[in-house]
């Protein structure tokens, strides 16, 4: 439990990763469960980028006037691939619920289960 | 019942990933293996080689160039599977009004052309300036697309009158792909491997011209995929 207590942060981002799966599979609404997935996108990101920071430490650019301790770059590199990645599914995700509702006229997914 | 089950099982799930992250060195550890392993080289030696002081861009750019290049041919690919789901001239939603029907009121006009050139020079300091300062081209590249969607609110609405002409618009949206297989080639051709940046004294200038030319095409391309899938979902 003290373990846990030291790394209160990454409780919080479990917690966070729990409530966008929970929207994900709890709620029928198609554009919640997108938003659920975000959450949990949100989640995973906040996750490695905390695992980078470093106690006192400023942004990993360095140069003329910058002194360390650095966070590790690694992981801001990383999240922002991740992050791209985030959108492109969002968007395309959006774009089948758009036409979704186009073909079928609902949103929720015990709805759509009866309209073929 | 059903929502309680979820819930209930949910906790249960939550135990293990709990248990894993107190196992976790301290958050700011310095002796974490994040900062033991690969990282202490490339902030030690990052930016005497890759030219870039802001080590996010030298490891995005240099270091894991690959990676980036798979990162831009997913946004390019999530536009084309855009583009091949919503059918071509279809409206948006039904009952959500014609994008182009509804007039957008004079104060927010007048506000967007007010902002749009001060947009346009952040996003394009981000941009140029990615290397050496906070920013780089996807960051510049999301602004850009945020302010490219400003503008078609109050510019070229229609499908008539788009606010970049179709033919363009496709090599725009193709930019940053290309941009690396440009500088893949030429790198191919300096040093003997894709994506390779001359190391050798004497040749900074055009490394750092080849990094800046990357950053201004993941941003322009980045900035006009933004402005597709924004068109597209409103259905033009």
């Amino acid at each position: 439990m003290a373990a846990l207590w030291g790394n209160i942060d990454y409780a919080a981002f479990v917690v966070l990763f729990c409530i966008g799966l929970y929207i994900i599979i709890a709620k029928q609404n198609l554009i919640k469960k997108l938003l659920g997935l975000n959450i949990m996108e949100t989640a995973v990101f906040a996750f490695v980028v905390t695992s980078g920071m470093v106690d006192g430490g400023t942004a990993p650019i360095v140069g003329p006037g910058m002194s360390g301790p650095f966070a590790s770059p690694l992981p801001h590199a990383m999240v922002l691939t991740g992050i791209v990645v985030a959108v492109s599914i969002t968007a395309l995700a959006l774009c089948l619920i758009i036409e979704i509702y186009r073909q079928c006229g609902t949103l929720e997914a015990d709805e759509l289960k009866g309209a073929e | 019942m059903r929502k309680s089950l979820v819930a209930i099982t949910i906790a249960a799930a939550a135990v293990p990933m709990l248990i894993g992250v107190a196992g976790l060195p301290r958050p700011g550890d310095p002796s974490a293996a994040v900062h033991t392993h690969v990282a202490a080289r490339y902030i030690a030696e990052g930016a005497h080689e890759t030219g870039a002081d802001n080590l996010v861009t030298g490891v995005l750019l240099n270091y894991r160039g690959f990676d980036t290049f798979g990162e831009v041919m997913i946004i390019f690919a999530a536009l084309a599977a855009v583009m091949a789901v919503l059918p071509r001239g279809a409206t948006g939603l039904p009952g959500a009004g014609a994008a182009s029907g509804i007039p957008i009121s004079p104060i927010v006009a007048f506000i967007i052309r007010l902002t749009a050139p001060f947009i346009a020079a952040f996003g394009a300091f981000v941009i140029f300036k990615g290397h050496v300062s906070p920013g780089g081209g996807f960051q510049g590249g999301v602004i850009l697309g945020a302010l490219l969607m400003m503008l078609s609110l109050v510019l070229g609405r229609g499908v008539d009158r788009p606010l970049i002409p179709a033919r363009s618009a496709r090599w725009l949206q193709a930019a940053a792909p290309l941009a690396f297989f440009a500088v893949g080639v030429l790198g191919l051709g300096l040093t003997g491997a894709v994506l390779g940046y001359p190391a050798e004294p004497g040749r900074e200038l055009l490394r750092e011209l080849m990094m800046i030319f990357l950053e201004i095409g993941i941003g322009v391309g980045g900035g006009a995929i933004i402005l597709g899938l924004f068109l597209e979902t409103r259905g033009e």
